[in-house]
């Protein structure tokens, strides 16, 4: 199990794109994570091709967008998704622009399978995330997941103590006061977040089935990266009776991406079996249970 | 080919009944879906009733937005542009409720500040919470 982390640059001189690198599924105690920088992408005649993927009310989100840099943006989001996920079916060329998308019944997306011409069926989830300067998209299979990132160095207009008190659980918000240098409570107050999301979206049910104030994640002592969840109701009178579920049902893992973003991925488990950590030789690091690789694709033109 | 679509608003039910203004926006492309955070929601779409609000209301929670996204002071917001077309993410839209919160002396529940999309939603929202507070 490794994490590699591949820069890819294929230059082409046909008129199409060419086609899409096959990748093997992830196997059940995996995650693969692909993610594009999109100040990497420059070539207009690129954008124009990529936007053939999309559906017409991708489109018209991406019209909705307000300037160029948004807009952009939008596009190679879904153009991530699309290709991603079309890279999976190893048994044949598709395109990436049949693919059909729904939402499950709070919003989230899936793949509308039954209406994609030409794939075969299979037990994918995805999840993206976006912030301006890096876009992710998480694959997984037989589990839901869910990614958040955000820049590490982005500013928080509020008072971090005052934002977590307001929003976070106790414990959290106890464990952030902790720390003296406002940077690294900065930081840590980013990753916290960035767990939080990704755990809210791994669910699916929308921010109101697990507002952020009803569960606590902490880092796993005798792990590095390693979270786990605990459920608090806070609905109790007397503040000393919470009770709190920690269960192992949920894997999380913290990790930087491009030295610049904070990526959490948070997919559901049921073998609850803890992962050792590993590095190899290659420099890359692996995590058994969860195998990240990071792929950041650009391809030009003629 | 023109459709109908509605804002929908989730208030708690008023205590007052008020002035009730049936708001209907007609837009030429898809459906403006009720947005549910992170995801946009496929429920059916509703026909709400809603009190729209005043239009300095408005203006506050546009300069507030424009601060919190970094936007440039000539960038054109109307009462319908969408956090997420301007590039707010969730971080964004709870900071922007926190900045309104602090302006306009109000406080917005976790479920209400997630589900704001655009800026009428917001000074809808805060009216309506600012009525509701008991006279000083």
């Amino acid at each position: 199990m490794r994490t590699s982390v591949m820069s890819q640059m294929q230059r082409s001189f046909s008129i199409d794109l060419p086609s899409l690198i096959p990748l093997q599924l992830p196997s059940r105690r995996e995650t693969h994570l692909w993610y594009i920088l999109p100040d990497e992408v420059k070539s207009t005649s690129l954008l124009k091709r990529y936007s053939q993927f999309l559906s017409p009310i991708e489109k018209d989100r991406v019209d909705q967008m307000r300037g160029d840099e948004l807009k952009k943006n939008a596009l190679l989001a879904r153009t991530l998704v699309r290709t991603t996920i079309a890279r999976y079916q190893t048994n044949k060329a598709v395109d990436p622009g049949s693919l059909m998308f729904k939402k499950n019944m709070y919003g989230k997306p899936e793949v509308d399978w039954q209406n994609c011409k030409n794939y075969n069926v299979q037990p994918l989830h995805f999840n993206i995330s976006h912030t301006d300067s890096l876009i992710a998209c998480g694959v997984t299979v037989h589990a839901p997941v869910g990614i958040d990132v955000e820049d590490k160095e982005r500013k928080i207009k509020h008072d971090v103590l005052a934002f977590a008190k307001r929003f976070y659980t106790t414990d959290e918000v106890n464990f952030l006061a902790t720390i003296l240098d406002p940077e690294a409570q900065r930081k840590e107050f980013i990753k916290l977040w960035t767990l939080k999301e990704a755990y809210v979206k791994a669910l699916g049910k929308g921010f109101s089935a697990a507002p952020f104030n009803t569960f606590t994640i902490q880092s796993k002592p005798g792990t590095e990266g390693g979270y786990s969840l605990c459920k608090t109701s806070e609905v109790t009178a007397n503040p000393l009776e919470k009770t709190e579920e920690c269960n192992g049902r949920w894997k999380f893992d913290l990790l930087e991406l491009a030295g610049s973003h904070y990526a959490a991925v948070c997919t559901e488990d049921d073998q609850a079996d803890e992962g050792a950590f590993s590095v190899d030789t290659e420099g890359s690091i692996g995590f058994s249970g969860l195998f990240i690789t990071s792929f950041s694709f650009l391809q030009e033109l003629l | 080919m023109a459709s109908l679509s509605a804002t929908s608003l989730s208030f708690k039910a008023p205590s007052i009944q008020s002035t009730r203004i049936y708001q209907v926006l007609r837009k030429p492309s898809s459906f403006q879906s009720i947005s549910f955070g992170r995801f946009q929601s496929s429920k059916s779409l509703r026909l709400q009733i809603s009190c729209a609000a005043k239009p300095e209301t408005v203006q506050k929670v546009s300069d507030i937005v424009k601060e919190q996204l970094a936007l440039s002071a000539d960038t054109a917001l109307t009462a319908e542009s969408k956090f997420s077309a301007l590039g707010a993410d969730s971080l964004d839209t709870v900071e922007i409720v926190m900045a309104l919160e602090e302006k306009f002396n109000i406080s917005v529940e976790e479920a209400d500040a997630q589900n704001i999309t655009t800026i009428q939603e917001a000074a809808d929202l805060i009216e309506d919470l600012v009525q509701k507070k008991p006279a000083a």
